[in-house]
């Protein structure tokens, strides 16, 4: 989502949020922590385990979504996406994977990598497995999904194969496609809102 | 959100802090109608065209019969809904093909309002041009200007930001009222008429042509629904702002076309508009209240056509990436610009067309404002007016199966009536388009245009019916728009 060098955005802001705020409940899913369900028509966070998740910021995520189940994964990635740049930035400065934002006399510098290529290594995972058409591993795969879902592959990755693309999202279990489907149906309406 | 609901929640309480309330809705709505564009460039050329005097009379019934249509189309808005709210209450209502052949002429229509616009920015913007820098450039290449402009910004998705366009708004409402001061206060030697608001002034020959820009002049009312699920309540919002915009705009449109008559009297102001063009308004603002103030209203002209060009542009790029996002169109209609989140297929496509107009028009030397500016927002007027009547009947047919609680009026009687009226003035509108397009009676041109609409009309019910038998998966999301990919589950 960002250059690995210079952190410089490479996707719209309001765009960023939501992948992102898909991103953090991909890691609750992967953790085993929530799933999504299908409930009255709608789908829905259904909570697995609410143990620690030993983290901040997915264990604020976490209790949100036990204190309040009766919400649509939509409103969720909505409501996250409100705050979640803001609080994953914290969260890698404070992990050391990124500098601290710089400011220069006008605007506010983009927060850089640390370490590039520890930036660049999710992205060179996809790349490669896209080149040798071999599905990534689960999590992988859920950030291709979401990658796909914000239109960020257009930026980011060098290859567009629409049908590896569908077969790495059909290997997906369920729960995961419905966020990753839930992530581009909040996309577009970004897009289609006049805001 | 759901009926269990008891206790206050603090992630709706957080979600509703950005929500919309009814004067921003209303701003967005009167926004897109653009009334200094309206007032000093549509009405103008109404008189000079038809002929027809009960223009003003034409703002004050048009606006009775959409409020009308209103009482419908916000009850539906409470039950469905939807961005692209036109094709999304006809599939709702009556089915999915019914749907897909109203999204076809929805796009037409909004194409060539869209597109009519670049007719009006020439003569918007050549006045000022000359009286500041001495240059007098062809209405074409201002309108290139403004095209790339418009093309430029809607790519990053610049939208008029919401605080300019209040204050731009504000500031030409008070012009607007100023001017139609001016005018009172030097009435014609004969005496203040009102003529314009006698409905036999309306109904002459030619009655339907003045209808059709009128409609024109509305256009813009029916964005209010697509704000439903952004706005704070949906069961008041959005209807509180729908007839506030149309009220809003019936009675300023009205008082201020009929104010243009007083000055010259009512038999004088044909000529007037004819001779003047798009310079009446400001010519008369000139002699009644000063220069400064003339031209203070053509710098408002000028920014409210290039405000209202980039609203109809990026509305519908919009529509055109949600039917994209349903397979109604090719899939990369869909497709998003990840850097700046605009729907970049459609707005080139957007600007594509509007090259092409501005050379032909260019090219075969025709007059820009009456043969462009008006013909297309007539022709825009007359699609806006289908899809109002077909709306109203898919309100009619869906509440038939369900009335879901709303009452009779609401639900049968109102949109019965919408839809009785607004046939009536699209046939009034049909019988006069050789008043429209400026041809004679027997020209087959008159026939050929309102004519394209049956053929999108034709072409949407054939690609409806290729989708069910070749993608029913497809087929079975049209009418959701961006929820579409989800397959309309929340």
């Amino acid at each position: 989502m960002h250059d690995n060098g210079t952190g410089q955005p490479r996707l719209h802001p309001r765009l960023a949020s939501i992948g992102l705020a898909g991103a953090v409940l991909g890691e609750l899913m992967l953790a085993e922590r929530v799933t999504v369900e299908l409930a009255s028509g709608q789908d829905r966070l259904h909570v697995l385990a609410s143990d620690a998740t030993g983290e901040p910021l997915t264990q604020n995520v976490l209790d949100q979504i036990v204190a309040e189940p009766q919400h649509p994964l939509h409103t969720w990635l909505l409501f996250f996406a409100r705050t979640i740049y803001a609080d994953l930035r914290s969260r890698m400065i404070a992990a050391n994977l990124l500098h601290p934002p710089g400011r220069s006399l006008l605007k506010q510098q983009p927060a850089a990598p640390v370490d590039s290529n520890t930036a660049a290594w999710p992205r060179a995972r996809l790349t490669l497995a896209i080149q040798r058409r071999r599905p990534p591993a689960l999590r992988d795969c859920v950030l291709y999904g979401l990658c796909v879902a914000t239109g960020c592959d257009q930026q980011a990755l060098w290859e567009h194969d629409r049908e590896f693309q569908a077969a790495a999202t059909a290997i997906l279990p369920v729960p995961f496609r419905r966020l990753v489907v839930q992530t581009e149906v909040a996309i577009g309406e970004v897009v289609i809102s006049r805001r | 959100m759901s009926l269990t609901e008891q206790r206050p929640s603090a992630v709706s309480a957080a979600l509703a802090e950005d929500r919309l309330g009814v004067p921003s809705v209303v701003f967005f709505v009167i926004s897109a109608a653009a009334p200094l564009m309206v007032v000093a460039g549509s009405v103008p050329t109404a008189y000079a065209v038809t002929g027809v005097l009960g223009v003003p009379f034409a703002f004050l019934l048009l606006g009775a019969i959409f409020a009308l249509f209103a009482v419908g189309y916000v009850t539906m808005a409470r039950h469905v809904v939807n961005a692209g709210a036109f094709y999304a209450y006809a599939t709702q209502g009556l089915g999915r093909t019914a749907g897909v052949a109203t999204a076809w002429v929805a796009l037409l229509a909004y194409n060539a309002l869209q597109l009519g616009l670049y007719g009006i920015i020439g003569s918007a913007a050549e006045p000022l041009l000359r009286d500041w820098f001495g240059l007098s450039p062809a209405w074409w290449v201002i309108a290139l200007v403004a095209w790339a402009l418009t093309g430029v910004l809607g790519l990053l998705r610049v939208d008029v930001n919401g605080k300019v366009l209040s204050v731009l708004l504000v500031s030409e409402i008070a012009v607007v009222l100023l001017f139609d001061l001016g005018d009172l206060f030097n009435a014609a030697p004969s005496g203040v008429s009102f003529t314009g608001f006698s409905p036999g002034s309306l109904f002459v020959p030619g009655v339907g042509a003045a209808l059709a820009t009128v409609v024109a002049g509305f256009a813009g009312f029916e964005s209010s629904v697509v704000f439903a699920e952004e706005s704070k309540d949906r069961n008041r919002t959005v209807p509180v702002a729908t007839y506030l915009g149309i009220a809003i705009i019936a009675i300023l449109y009205a008082i201020s076309a009929w104010a243009q008559t007083v000055p010259t009297g009512p038999d004088g102001v044909v000529k007037a508009a004819t001779d003047q063009g798009t310079g009446f308004v400001f010519a008369q603002a000139a002699d009644h209240l000063g220069s400064t103030v003339a031209t203070l209203g053509s710098v408002l002209f000028m920014t409210s056509s290039i405000a209202c060009m980039i609203a109809f542009h990026n509305t519908t790029a919009r529509y055109i990436f949600a039917l994209g996002r349903e397979n109604v169109l090719p899939s990369v209609f869909g497709r998003t610009s990840a850097r700046t989140a605009a729907p970049v297929a459609g707005s080139v496509l957007q600007t594509a067309l509007g090259l092409i107009v501005i050379v032909v028009y260019a090219v075969l030397g025709l007059d820009p404002v009456t043969k462009l500016f008006f013909t297309f927002g007539a022709f825009g007027g007359l699609g806006l007016l289908a899809l109002l009547a077909a709306t109203s009947i898919a309100v009619i047919a869906y509440f038939a199966r369900d009335s879901r609680g709303e009452t009779a009026w609401r639900t049968r009687v109102a949109p019965a009536l919408a839809t009785l009226a607004l046939f009536v003035i699209i046939g009034l509108t049909l019988m006069n388009f050789d008043t429209v397009l400026g041809v004679a009676p027997d020209s087959v041109l008159r026939w050929i245009l309102p004519s394209l609409f049956v053929v999108a009309i034709v072409f949407g019910v054939v690609w409806a019916r290729v989708l069910q038998a070749t993608r029913p998966e497809v087929y079975a999301n049209i009418g959701l728009g961006a929820q579409a990919v989800g397959g309309g589950r929340k």
